[in-house]
């Protein structure tokens, strides 16, 4: 494996993104030519309600720097409640990973409807100024490299 | 040789010189647990804990091992093994440890079975002794064919005899290493012998009843495994803590390019130890859990290897969260006698 | 009649009258300071069972998958775990009887342990409010309440509301100024501090899962540290595998927790589990209003919600 210096570590950022809101606002930043930073993977699913918290923390745990889930507005979720729940356990969870130690800038969470493209395109670029300033991530991160 | 001894206070800078040219592990003290660990600085060691928490056995069996490393590129796989351990002295083990050890080698290092990695380990370690002066009330190590002050598996056995320690070579490493050492004096000869016969008498009488042996190879059956089970927890605990429990899980880990081959602690406690990929499971509640653990240690180890897979340390006594004492296990099942 | 009389009265009658088959509860253990789990299935073994200040782990989790109904000594909080498991379908209220102790606290052996100096015990009898320590050269007396388990010193309310039976004198109840006062202390130091000291804490642990098995709301038929499909984390004892392990399974109990502390008591290790476990159930009580165990009417706090919910996590 190459070896990467660190002027050219680039901050890898995983984001969850909710089929009918979040995923959609994103393609609508993609359409609309908004520039935003590459470094996101997303990751689609049905809805926010689907982001089981071992996916955060394994993203952490597989080497993301940061982690982003994104849902539709409460009120606005396309199978009614499934937002609501999410957000409690991630209000939840976003104050335990804190607690333990995990920078607060590398888990994210966020409402981006469908129609919000200039703001998908914001936040990646707010994010990834965030996770790049804080360095590439070590805590939880299991061993990749080989030897 | 005869016995040596050395000033308490000189130790530490035995253990530092020691140091220039080896690793030394010792009992180290962090927060409430004391456990083998290798130290940068003698007054790092602690030799007043009864025991250290986890036994002897994580310095040549550690619970999670690197076996080896895996890379590929195109048209080749390159298998790296782990770098050869370095030398190193361990001090501070009790007897029961040093004899556990003499025990896992009948696994790990018999006849054509010879594991590397254990192996290697072994041939590059001196085991000190510190003998025990005050047994507790839960160690049984006599009745396993131990000794408070004994010297199997040990290259060398230190006694504290209050000002100094006093000290036995029993191998020619444990020579070379006691080499620079004064004589000891016949009052340390006499002190030891007197300790030595308190520390015996106190572990006399103790634990394993006779016979016992003989019962677990008729009861397989029996409707007491019903109910000696029914409150373990069926957690790591007992085996984990265990001098000789020795059953592993080899697992492969993935990394970018290739990856680990790990091998890890496991125990037949566990649920998982024996589930098929089918799901079917043939121990499939604790009842055979716990008798297959009982029978490991009591009666297969001894047909094959004659001698007891226990060396009486007494931590599983101490650390079961559920008080299953293998003590009393051992009475119940000798009770069965006809 | 000793709360230890009491216990047998109720559960001889029990047995006799076949309200239940099996009662579980407490016995003395082979060590001084240890009891542990019996299962008295007649009269004559009713006897075996006893009541201390030694009576530890909780004993909700040996309830389930058993064929007609069962007693279980409680105390407030198993009878909050129990309430739980209700709530969650892993239990179902006809199929337990709850003999309900109005415990005075539960004694911790490990400050036991740093009072006697490495003096050997041969007997940990509780008189009344003393606890008697005794051994080859020494007596000491000292107040249980300096010993108790810090759980304990927390806990509010000993009325095992709820229970079938109740026993043992009437327990004061007493106001606790702030029973997070730690937690909030640790929110405060700087977040590095605090990954030295989770990364310390975990560090201790050997993944034996004592924890796990002997908590009375850990019960998935396949836990997530074994599944291998998807392989969450490994096993053996790497540090980010015990981080992970922790993290998680303490986050698995949010909402559910009961602060019974019998994961730190089985934990050989001495890994402070506890201060996992109570931060989320300090967040579940100040966002969502909800006490784990102490209602068994309204929804579990994760499986329900509000449109009004806390949303300043959220950017």
């Amino acid at each position: 494996m190459t070896e990467h210096t660190s002027t050219d570590w680039e901050p890898k950022i995983v984001a969850f993104l909710c089929n009918w809101c979040s995923y959609a606002g994103a393609d609508l930043a993609g359409v609309s030519r908004l520039q935003y930073p590459p470094n996101v993977r997303v990751v689609r699913v049905p809805c926010s309600g689907r982001v089981n918290p071992l996916f955060i923390l394994s993203a952490l745990r597989n080497g993301a720097d940061g982690v982003l889930v994104s849902g539709c507005h409460p009120g606005d979720c396309h199978y009614t409640s499934g937002n609501y729940t999410a957000r409690r356990k991630f209000a939840l969870l976003k104050r335990y990973l804190e607690f333990v130690g995990i920078e607060p800038g590398r888990v994210k969470f966020s409402w981006i409807s469908a129609s919000e493209g200039p703001q998908f395109a914001e936040l990646i670029r707010a994010i990834t100024d965030e996770v790049r300033s804080l360095g590439p991530a070590t805590r939880l991160v299991k061993r990749k490299e080989v030897s | 040789m005869g016995l040596k001894r050395i000033d308490k206070s000189r130790l530490g800078s035995f253990l530092s010189d020691l140091m220039k040219e080896r690793d030394v592990i010792a009992p180290v003290r962090r927060g409430d647990v004391v456990r083998f660990r290798p130290i940068e600085s003698a007054d790092e060691a602690v030799f007043d804990e009864w025991n250290t928490r986890v036994p002897l056995k994580e310095v040549f069996f550690p619970q999670t091992e690197c076996l080896y490393t895996y890379g590929s590129d195109p048209g080749r796989i390159d298998i790296k093994p782990p770098p050869p351990p370095r030398e190193r002295v361990v001090v501070g083990v009790r007897p029961c440890d040093a004899r556990s050890i003499a025990i896992l080698d009948h696994v790990f290092a018999s006849g054509d079975r010879q594991d590397n990695y254990y192996v290697d380990k072994r041939n590059r370690t001196t085991l000190v002794g510190m003998a025990c002066l005050h047994p507790l009330d839960t160690c049984f190590c006599g009745a396993v064919g131990g000794s408070p002050f004994g010297e199997e598996g040990l290259d060398a056995l230190l006694i504290d005899t209050g000002a100094s320690y006093v000290a036995g070579a029993l191998t020619e490493k444990g020579e070379k290493l006691l080499g620079g050492w004064e004589d000891a004096t016949a009052e340390d000869e006499s002190a030891v012998a007197q300790a030595r016969e308190a520390a015996e008498k106190a572990v006399e009488g103790r634990a394993v009843p006779d016979g016992v042996k003989a019962v677990l190879d008729e009861c397989f059956e029996d409707p007491v495994w019903e109910r000696i089970h029914e409150r373990c927890l069926g957690c790591g605990t007992c085996s984990y803590l265990c001098p000789t429990c020795h059953c592993f899980d080899m697992t492969d880990e993935p990394t970018a390019a290739g990856g680990r081959r790990m091998r890890v602690w496991d125990t037949c406690m566990f649920p998982l130890f024996t589930r098929h990929a089918s799901g079917a499971n043939p121990r499939p509640s604790g009842k055979e859990r716990m008798r297959q653990r009982v029978m490991h240690k009591f009666r297969y180890f001894l047909d094959n290897y004659d001698v007891t897979a226990c060396v009486g340390c007494g931590r599983c006594v101490i650390h079961c969260p559920v008080n299953l004492d293998i003590r009393e296990v051992l009475q119940q099942i000798e009770k069965l006698r006809k | 009649m000793s709360v230890t009389d009491e216990i047998r009265e109720v559960a001889k009658k029990l047995l006799r009258e076949k309200q239940v088959e099996l009662v579980i509860g407490y016995e003395q253990g082979t060590l001084p300071m240890r009891t542990r789990p019996v299962f008295v299935r007649s009269e004559e073994e009713a006897d075996r069972l006893i009541w201390t200040g030694w009576c530890e782990n909780d004993l909700v989790g040996y309830l389930a998958g058993r064929d007609g109904r069962t007693a279980i000594v409680a105390k407030a909080c198993s009878v909050r775990a129990i309430v739980n498991c209700i709530r969650e379908s892993r239990l179902k209220r006809e199929d337990v009887v709850i003999i309900g102790v109005r415990c005075k606290g539960i004694l911790d052996r490990g400050r036991v342990q740093d009072l006697l100096k490495g003096r050997t015990l041969t007997d940990a009898a509780i008189e009344g409010d003393e606890l008697v320590l005794s051994g080859s050269d020494f007596e000491e007396r000292v107040p249980c309440k300096t010993v108790l388990r810090e759980e304990c010193l927390y806990c509010t309310d000993p009325e095992p509301a709820g229970a079938d039976y109740v026993v043992g004198p009437e327990a004061e109840t007493k106001a606790v100024e702030d029973e997070y006062a730690d937690i909030r202390e640790m929110e405060q130091k700087p977040l590095d501090e605090r990954w030295e000291w989770f990364s310390r804490e975990m560090d201790k642990c050997i993944r034996c899962y004592a924890c796990r098995n002997a908590c009375p709301v850990c019960y998935c038929k396949e836990c997530f540290a074994d599944s291998t499909s998807p392989e969450w984390l490994s096993k053996g004892d790497a540090l980010e595998d015990k981080q992970f392990f922790h993290i998680v399974r303490a986050f698995h109990t949010a909402g559910r927790c009961v602060d019974c502390g019998t994961c730190e008591r089985v934990c050989p290790m001495g890994v402070k589990l506890r201060v996992l476990t109570r931060k989320i159930q300090k967040d579940v009580k100040e966002l969502f209003g909800a006490d784990a165990g102490t209602d068994l009417e309204s929804a579990l706090p994760l499986a329900t919600f509000r449109p009004d919910d806390p949303d300043d996590f959220t950017e």
